[in-house]
């Protein structure tokens, strides 16, 4: 059981030029893989494609396979992978619903769309409001929030569907550094508890070394390295990638350099 | 060390910056929300300095002072040596420049050259005056070539890119940049700092608002710190992210560069950015 | 244990006659609009009118409700001077003064006509007034209304906040390149498009990044959508509502039977 990509190439609708090539990418439960590389590379695409947004709801052409446990993304309904692998993109303003008066009543849009018991519904919502702790925004309109906190109410809305996977975009782009901690801290509770497979693209190099098992660089639609993020994140590699290294790699580099350590 | 004034067609060709100032200024916004709260700033021309603080602190509130886009309630604001008054901000425009966040907020040209022609043709430039402006421009943001692309067809860290050669393109004394490194990778914020040296070594006014306290503390010379409407603190880097000054910054959720924080830790007093660190350890022997 | 949503979720509504149920409402302005149409000349619409005026301030509207009645002014107006000074074949006529022939019966006509359209719209205005888009979507869901409908209908309605403050930043970032927003009108014309274009290009991409999202967030789920915001009804309001529409049905066939030829 896990989400895997094999051999996987895609074009969006109308466009001649192949975004994604041959690639090859498994997430298993209870693993974070991280995804690194520069801007245009294909990360999005990379998201949408094994959340099987695309083809689905995006057109395009995809070749290869992407399987989410045991639903095809090519045939499966796009509610069942919703369930499934829940997803999140980078502009949290269009993430959102926009037709809710209340930040609740927003993470609760999703389980409601399952037709859930109102008790369960009611109970996921304050589990996420709890691990996110966003409690002090319940009641605030979605739309008077600011962009770190549409981003968190946006992942917040995601997780209320507990999916088995997660597909995200840059889900820390928006907020400052307690909230990036705290984002990086559910995400690995809920990999390591609740055996959440999760894919995330992150330009934030320091946090992929906290929560990521292995991380994989993607260039120009191409997967050219993927190993134990110990070893990527280290790699001289990076910065030709468009990749900033954590900040320890960074410093233990420039420190060696100049022959000194720094602690 | 920067090199000489560049001349000729560039953009960047008159080396000459304005100074900017605040005396005094409050302004709140039309639903009663007081945004600024007594501003009391002097940027000097050729300076280069960056602004932090958290959302909602007045950075963009104040930089919109500069260029008219809004007035203060009290208290004055300076642009050159004259106050901004009633001047339009058509006019103001000549000497300020900023450029936004969102670039999706203002590309309308079906093609970059046309997009990047719309900031000075409202100054009323014409002509091979004006190819050659925006040529230089695209060039120094790396999108040489690209005048007949769709804007929507380039990624967004090119757009934004975009968006800076649209305001350079107009040759304004002073630049202000808003968050230009936000969805940028690493060659993106390289370009950005290529970019701001560049205008200093013009002698251009560079202002920033960032919350990458990586590329402030790289980047500038002098670090503006806003709290609630305030300047709770003002100086070099060195200065400003300093521990003693840690307590301040996260009432403003600022949190201060790892390099800085690894320098404290190590007794090697203020090291806002990775060299200044490298070389106190080197300093101390290693 | 039945945990509940918090109450600033269910938002149950308050107030004399805006507490009713959604559908309440609406049944009685249904029923209102058919009498002022239906119950003959006069009857009707006075009577209609009476009664939507007075639910107007118990309901506390009554100002609001002279706002929309504003709105129908010139068209009031021009119905009473067309119908007073042209109403053709008037036996009564006061006076001609060129084409113009003011007349008693076409006074009355144009009046008659301006009381049912007020009754008429005004009861519609009430309706409106008093019950909140929300209540009504949510009550129509429960109802068995479609949660497609329901959403766009919802978002509609944040729509224009959002434009609004995405054109306000259009509108700065392009000042800011130089283009004159108080100057002559002619260079203001040239700011159209600039202006106009984003925000378009900018609605065009959100709605396919929306439709993604709303994918993502399982929206297509086949079958009813939990309800999280039950509206009060009461049997009561459920026999009102049985009784105008019933009396909706017997009015209209009366009326096409010709049986209330009798009725002023």
């Amino acid at each position: 059981m896990s989400l895997r990509l094999a051999g996987v190439s895609y074009r969006y609708a109308g466009s001649p030029n192949v975004v994604l090539s041959e690639v090859d990418l498994v997430v298993e439960q209870g693993e974070v893989v991280g995804i690194v590389g520069p801007n245009e590379a294909g990360k999005s695409t990379l998201c949408l494609v094994a959340a099987g947004l695309a083809p689905g709801t995006i057109a395009g052409r995809l070749e290869g396979t992407v399987t989410i446990d045991d639903l095809t993304t090519s045939t499966a309904r796009p509610y069942e992978l919703a369930q499934r692998c829940g997803s999140l993109f980078q502009n949290p303003g269009t993430q959102l619903s926009g037709t809710t008066l209340s930040v609740w009543e927003e993470i609760a849009f999703g389980p409601r769309n399952l037709g859930l018991a109102l008790d369960e519904v009611v109970a996921r919502v304050n589990a996420v409001v709890s691990t996110l702790e966003i409690g002090e925004l319940v009641e605030r309109a979605p739309a008077r929030l600011s962009g770190g906190q549409a981003q968190l109410v946006a992942l917040a809305g995601v997780l209320a569907l507990q999916p088995a996977y997660l597909v995200l975009d840059e889900p820390t782009s928006q907020l400052d550094p307690q909230g990036t901690n705290l984002v990086g801290d559910a995400l690995a509770g809920l990999a390591a508890r609740s055996n959440v497979g999760i894919l995330v693209v992150e330009h934030k190099t320091d946090l992929l070394a906290g929560i990521a098992s292995r991380v994989a660089v993607l260039d120009a639609g191409r997967i050219v390295a993927i190993d134990a993020s110990a070893d990527i994140l280290a790699d001289e590699r990076l910065p030709g990638w468009g990749v900033d290294q954590p900040s320890s790699v960074r410093l233990a580099r420039a420190a060696a350099l100049r022959g000194v350590s720094v602690g | 060390m920067p090199g000489p004034p560049r001349f000729g067609a560039s953009p960047l060709a008159d080396p000459r910056g304005l100074r900017v100032a605040a005396e005094a200024l409050a302004f709140t916004y039309p639903d009663g929300t007081a945004a600024l709260a007594g501003v009391d700033l002097e940027i000097e021309a050729g300076e280069r300095v960056a602004i932090i603080g958290q959302n909602g602190s007045g950075k963009s509130t104040l930089v919109r002072h500069f260029n008219g886009l809004l007035r203060a309630s009290s208290g004055r604001v300076l642009v050159g040596d004259a106050p901004v008054g009633d001047r339009h901000v058509a006019d103001l425009a000549r000497a300020v420049g900023i450029v936004f966040q969102n670039p999706d907020r203002q590309i309308f040209a079906g093609n970059v050259r046309a997009e990047v022609a719309f900031g000075p043709r409202n100054l009323g430039v014409s002509g091979s005056e004006l190819q050659g402006r925006i040529t230089s421009a695209l060039e120094a943001v790396g999108l040489a070539g690209q005048e007949a692309t769709n804007p929507y067809d380039l990624g967004y860290s090119r757009r934004k890119l975009l968006g800076i050669a649209c305001v350079l393109a107009m040759s304004t004394p002073v630049v202000i940049l808003d968050e230009p490194t936000t969805g940028q990778d690493a060659r993106g914020v390289a370009r950005v700092q290529g970019i701001a040296d560049d205008l200093t070594t013009a002698g251009r006014t560079v202002i920033a608002i960032s919350h990458d306290m990586r590329f402030v503390a790289e980047t500038f010379a002098r670090v503006v710190v806003m709290e609630a409407g305030r300047v709770t603190l003002d100086g070099t880097p060195a200065e400003v992210f300093a521990a003693a000054n840690w307590e301040t910054l996260a009432r403003t959720y600022v949190d201060p560069p790892l390099a800085s924080r690894i320098g404290d830790r190590l007794g090697l007093g203020s090291t806002p950015t990775d060299a200044a660190l490298i070389e106190a350890v080197v300093a101390r022997g290693g | 244990m039945t945990q509940r949503p918090p109450s600033f979720v269910v938002r149950a509504p308050t107030g004399t006659y805006r507490s009713l149920n959604p559908a309440t409402k609406l049944a009685t302005a249904a029923a209102e609009v058919v009498a002022a149409f239906f119950l003959g000349l006069w009857t009707g619409p006075v009577v209609v009118l009476v009664l939507v005026v007075l639910t107007a301030f118990v309901a506390g509207v009554a100002r609001r409700l002279g706002v929309v009645a504003a709105v129908t002014i010139p068209i009031v107006a021009s119905i009473m001077l067309i119908n007073s000074l042209l109403y053709p074949g008037a036996t009564d006529v006061i006076a001609r003064i060129g084409p113009l022939a003011p007349s008693i019966s076409g006074f009355l006509f144009g009046l008659q006509i301006t009381i049912r359209l007020l009754a008429a719209s005004l009861a519609l205005g009430v309706a409106y007034l008093t019950t909140r888009t929300g209540d009504l979507l949510a009550d129509l869901e429960r109802r068995g209304f479609g949660r497609r409908a329901s959403f766009i209908i919802g978002s509609a309605i944040e729509t224009v906040p959002r434009t609004v403050t995405r054109a306000a930043e259009i509108v700065d970032a392009q000042r800011a390149r130089g283009l004159d927003t108080e100057g002559r009108w002619w260079r203001r014309v040239r700011g159209i498009v600039p202006l106009a274009a984003p925000v378009v290009f900018g609605a065009l991409t959100e709605v396919e990044e929306r439709t993604m999202a709303l994918e993502a967030r399982a929206f297509s789920t086949p079958g009813p959508r939990t309800v999280i915001r039950t509206l009060p009804d009461s049997g009561r309001q459920r026999a009102v509502r049985w009784a105008l529409l019933l009396g909706l049905v017997l009015l209209v066939g009366l009326r096409l039977t010709g049986h209330l030829a009798v009725v002023p």
